[in-house]
């Protein structure tokens, strides 16, 4: 028997709880948005896998991942956004309404915001996950190098990503050893870089191999190599191994909606809109050039500004702009042009003239751009005129013999002639 | 449907796993285990292994640092 799905709305759906989705939803909550966190797993995403935070402002001492997760989660709950831990299975966020359905519900948004983040991809060598993370095997050189002062480290790949941050960690460990899959002198990474790998003495290169296992007690000791060229075994003692082999969005649930790149991450631009009106996307999940949980929290508040913003521009839109009641008349205008401002008693004239009978708009593009984009008003001043809810005319000329013509057309229920 | 109760609480991961994996086993599809726990790291693995197997499951958490993690046999 299927069960019956019990349908819940809110304002703006947060999927995934990492320090992204956390920071979205607290600027959601506090701006009064009926918000909801949806997260799979632990609230605090990839974060709590790490021990130590030492680069995360405020916290000099450092902060374990996990208890920064538990601060994010709070002061998110403290303004109202609201949990549920369960994986999302499927979505649908190309129309207004947001469907973003779990095991149990379907949840209706106005707004959605993606910070499902994602995972660093691994080998799969045995004993690999004994030693993931804190235990020896890394995957952000920017967070653990520091730690890595005067040890040897490896470093797993051949690409601009492996080669570039094997030689930042050679300013601190005392070798970097690669294992490249590629025979001798071919690497993945761009020529300069490799020119600069070549030139390094804290490099040395193990060519033509690939991890057989991973050997250690508490922490990781050795990676034991094969070469690839005789099959040969070759334990190479370490005390810490860096993977530079990718890293995978979790961007499944969004394929065939939301654009993706080549590489499964969510391209948004500077305003973490995606391709889709009212998704917005933040955090490791987005096109970006560094996954840090301060970036995150950047990206996440931007994101839950933007998705407010959105919301309220939406409303405003859909409810006054475009009312059906009465013939309606936008100006669309900003206040730093003479032009648009010096018009502005003539428009209230006006509206004086046909109160009752037509009703005004007013956009100031200075704060409401998107409104303005909507409407397909691009240049200000300009003028809007609408029946029944929708667009019927826009001008750029504004004479007011003319606009009244236009309002005696639309009050009258006539088509109105105006010039563009 | 039977509804199991899993008590792990005071755990340390793998324990809370290896038993969800077990007590599950022995129940029927449709059937539900509700697996108490206060490891976070069994808030890690046990939601990471039941998505891969593609059983339902939801989260409650209990009070702070103690979850019950409800999941629906699904094969």
């Amino acid at each position: 028997m299927p069960i019956t799905k019990d349908h819940q709305y809110y304002d703006l759906v947060v999927i995934g709880g990492g320090p992204a989705g956390l920071t979205a939803a607290l600027y959601g909550g506090r701006a009064r948005l009926k918000t909801l966190v949806i997260e799979k797993g632990l609230i605090g995403g990839l974060a709590t896998y790490t021990n130590e935070i030492a680069n995360y402002p405020g916290f000099p001492e450092g902060i374990t991942g996990l208890e920064l997760a538990r601060k994010f989660e709070k002061q998110a709950r403290h303004f109202g956004a609201e949990f549920k831990n369960t994986p999302v299975k499927r979505v649908d966020l190309g129309g207004r309404d947001k469907i973003i359905e779990t095991f149990r519900t379907v949840y209706h948004a106005k707004a959605v915001i993606i910070a499902t983040g994602g995972k660093p991809r691994l080998l799969g060598a045995p004993g690999e996950e004994a030693f993931l993370y804190d235990k020896g095997i890394s995957f952000c050189a920017t967070c653990d190098a520091a730690s890595c002062k005067d040890k040897v480290v490896m470093v797993i790949g051949s690409g601009d990503a492996a080669v570039e941050e094997g030689l930042f960690l050679t300013k601190f460990a005392s070798k970097v050893i690669m294992s490249v899959i590629h025979e001798e002198g071919h690497m993945d990474a761009n020529a300069a870089a490799q020119a600069d790998a070549m030139r390094e003495p804290k490099m040395e290169f193990r060519w033509n191999t690939v991890v057989d296992h991973f050997e250690g007690g508490e922490r990781l000791e050795a990676v034991i190599l094969k070469d690839t060229s005789n099959g040969e075994l070759v334990p190479v003692p370490v005390d810490r191994c860096f993977y530079f082999i990718g890293y995978l969005p979790a961007t499944e649930l969004f394929q065939g909606q939301v654009t993706l790149t080549e590489r499964g991450y969510i391209p948004t631009n500077t305003r973490m809109q995606t391709n889709l009106d009212g998704v917005f996307a933040a955090g490791d999940v987005r096109q970006t050039c560094l996954r840090q949980v301060a970036t995150a929290v950047g990206d996440g508040a931007i994101a839950g500004f933007e998705a407010e913003r959105y919301i309220a521009e939406l409303d405003v839109f859909e409810n006054q702009l475009l009312q059906c009641e009465l013939p309606g008349m936008i100006y669309v205008y900003s206040p730093i042009d003479e032009r648009s401002r010096d018009f502005l008693p003539t428009i209230r004239e006006i509206e004086r003239h046909y109160a009752g009978r037509v009703r005004l708009g007013l956009v100031d593009t200075y704060k409401g751009e998107c409104l303005a984009a909507r409407l397909g008003a691009v240049d200000t001043p300009s003028l809007v005129f609408t029946q029944d809810g929708k667009v019927v005319a826009k001008t750029r000329v504004l004479d007011p013999d003319r606009i009244e013509r236009a309002l005696d057309a639309l009050v009258d229920h006539r088509e109105p002639e105006l010039a563009e | 449907m039977t509804e199991k109760t899993l008590d792990c609480l005071g755990e340390a991961c793998p324990v809370p796993l290896i038993r969800t994996q077990k007590a599950l086993g022995e129940l029927v599809v449709g059937d539900v285990l509700v697996v108490a726990i206060d490891h976070s790291c069994a808030m890690k693995n046990i939601p990471e292994w039941a998505n891969k197997e593609g059983h339902n499951f939801e989260i409650e958490e209990v009070s702070e640092g103690q979850w019950e993690i409800v999941i629906e046999k699904s094969h």
